[in-house]
């Protein structure tokens, strides 16, 4: 009696949210812009959007609780078939670590030139902040921060020469050495920059001390922008990266291209069959495939000089308005199941056993 | 409005009687008016064919391929309903490969609801559905090798297919198997009508369902949707005179509702 009360709430749960959700993108679809706007539902319709996103995100998370549950119950329990399971299980796990070390690796290398990208960046605030009029936002003294710029540029340029050795010494690891020469000589002129910048007073900001300043931001996004394309290019030669490429694009899209081939072969061998003239309707088909085959190829001119223009108007005309007869008889059928769905008016098929 | 098209007032118009169509024939569904559906040679080798592999002792395979969560997938599940009742009788085995791991929940269901109205709810194994792959030709090779080991005695293909359309029916044919196909994709129906004993073209698919179970909701709809075609079928033809005689008489084209009909209203102040 619970259960049964438990399923009747839970369906009318589902036909409510059903209607609700199809009532919401009916309307978008209907009412004018402006009226969407002052309904409000423009400024939500974002987040309502992401919200489907999250719950096939959930799906996934779902199926893949599926996998692992019905394969590794047939591996624990050694059932028919347990030694593919055991290999799916192995790919699937093989192709989450490569991924996710792909990921991690990606994640660090990204926070690295951002790390990197941000010292210029911090030096051309300084200077903004100098040269604009006071304000109520507090900013800590122009000495101090051109003494954490300082600090803060030394520890990045260090990172840099390490990465960059690390390459190196990997075999440049796909970064030309001309690259390699380039991000050395800007480390350099950084460094020289950066002693500059010790030497100098900076109790109160000064145009000559702005200008170094400014130059130190440019030479520090020319270096951010020639350690991004080291970093990139040592990236595509990790082993993380090495490991992704085999399984996805050695192995997966190779196996993947080989079942595209097989088509070749079936279409042979399924042309083969339809073309034994049985009936009218074959014989038909076979007319019309022969023709179009001919006319396809310049050697049907040859036959007759109209075999062209044959293959296009079978293709045009007859082809294309069975094509629509089809396309429009499935279109209104899945209309009218839609419209069915979003009432949920439901066949018995699908209600009566659940309650 | 990003992603979604706006509607124009010729498409509310036949959204608005596509709803009145539905609902007076559902109306009359239920005042017991049975509508007349006429005899679909693929559908009604559904049953031949499981009782076939009853004869052999062989599973069934029923597949929905690339087919997501939708009115396609809604219609599929009204003919695996049929065929799950009808395994779940003759007690046979029945595996049904999926591509979608969110349509997989629904099948699931579907196949468990089939075995416990025909009173076989414990025979009802969950292993037979099987999560092959979400990648087309990951899961046409997975499908390919579950027909060659399982020896299937029968394969219905109903759904949405593209290129695996072939590799999957040609795997039926070298097991011996009976297919019946349905495809909503034209493109792959000429694959299914040389390698499949029977195809279901088109609508026929979102027919089949009504057919097997002759529930009047499922009937009404088909009645509803044959209603709604017919209207499209007098608007081409009345189209088609407009356009003709237009060539003679220009003049006629300030008759032509298709100016208002095609109209953009979603720039319209509210």
């Amino acid at each position: 009696m619970v259960t049964t009360h438990a399923t009747d709430t839970r369906t009318k749960l589902i036909r409510i949210f059903t209607f609700l959700g199809g009532i919401y993108f009916f309307l978008y679809f209907v009412l004018p812009e402006s009226a969407v706007a002052s309904l409000g539902m423009k400024a939500h319709h974002e987040q309502i959007s992401n919200g489907f996103i999250v719950i096939g995100a959930m799906a996934l998370g779902l199926g893949l609780y599926n996998i692992v549950r019905a394969h590794g119950a047939r591996v624990v329990f050694q059932r028919s078939g347990w030694f593919n399971s055991l290999a799916l299980l192995i790919g699937l796990v093989a192709m989450i670590g490569a991924t996710s070390a792909q990921w991690i690796e990606n994640l660090r290398n990204t926070r690295d030139i951002r790390s990197v990208q941000v010292l210029g960046e911090f030096a051309t605030r300084i200077v903004e902040d100098a040269k604009s009029p006071p304000t109520d936002r507090v900013v800590p003294p122009f000495a101090e921060r051109v003494s954490a710029l300082v600090r803060y540029g030394e520890d990045r340029v260090s990172l840099i020469e390490s990465h960059t050795n690390v390459s190196v010494d990997a075999g440049t690891n796909g970064a030309s050495s001309a690259l390699v020469g380039e991000v050395r000589d800007r480390i350099a002129t950084t460094r020289v920059k950066l002693g500059e910048l010790k030497t100098v007073s900076w109790d109160q900001p000064s145009d000559e001390s702005l200008s170094r300043l400014t130059q130190f931001s440019q030479d520090a996004a020319k270096l951010a922008s020639s350690y991004s394309i080291i970093k990139r290019s040592h990236d595509a030669h990790s082993t993380s990266q090495k490991v992704y490429d085999f399984l996805f694009d050695g192995l997966f899209n190779q196996l993947g291209s080989a079942m595209f081939a097989l088509l070749g072969v079936y279409i042979a061998a399924a042309a083969y069959r339809a073309f034994r003239v049985r009936t009218i309707e074959s014989g038909l088909m076979m007319t019309a495939a022969v023709i179009v085959m001919l006319g396809q190829i310049s050697f049907g001119k040859e036959i007759y000089e109209h075999m062209p223009s044959i293959r296009q108007w079978l293709l045009e005309v007859p082809n294309s308005a069975a094509f629509r007869a089809i396309r429009l008889g499935a279109g209104v059928a899945g209309l009218m199941l839609a419209i069915r769905m979003w009432l949920s008016i439901e066949s018995k098929s699908f209600s009566s056993g659940r309650k | 409005m990003s992603g979604l098209e706006h509607i124009t007032p010729g498409i509310l118009v036949v959204l608005v009687i596509a709803g009145i169509i539905l609902y007076r024939e559902l109306k009359r569904a239920q005042g017991g008016y049975h509508h007349f559906i006429r005899r679909i040679p693929g559908v009604d080798a559904v049953e031949g064919a499981v009782g076939r592999c009853a004869e052999l002792g062989r599973p069934v395979v029923f597949t929905t391929a690339l087919t997501d969560v939708g009115p396609v997938l809604y219609a599929c599940l009204g003919v695996l309903h049929a065929v799950a009742r009808k395994v779940a009788q003759y007690k046979l085995k029945l595996i049904v490969p999926q591509y979608s791991p969110e349509a997989m929940a629904l099948v699931e269901d579907t196949v468990r609801e089939a075995y416990r109205d025909v009173g076989r709810g414990s025979s009802f194994d969950p292993d037979g559905i099987k999560f092959l792959s979400s990648e087309q030709f990951a899961f046409a090779s997975g499908y390919m090798g579950l027909m060659h080991r399982e020896k299937a005695g029968a394969a219905f293909m109903f759904g949405a297919f593209a290129a695996e359309a072939l590799v999957l029916a040609e795997a039926g044919q070298q097991v011996g198997a009976r297919q019946v196909a349905a495809s909503v994709s034209p493109e792959q129906v000429a694959f299914f009508i040389c390698t499949c004993d029977y195809t279901l073209i088109g609508e026929e698919l979102f027919g089949a369902s009504a057919y097997l179970s002759r529930e009047p909701v499922q009937v009404a709809t088909l009645a509803a949707q044959d209603r709604l075609k017919l209207l499209f079928l007098v608007l081409i033809v009345v189209g088609v005179l407009f356009a003709t005689l237009q060539v003679w008489y220009p003049s006629l084209a300030a008759w032509m509702p298709h100016h208002l009909l095609s109209a953009d209203w979603s720039s319209l102040s509210w």
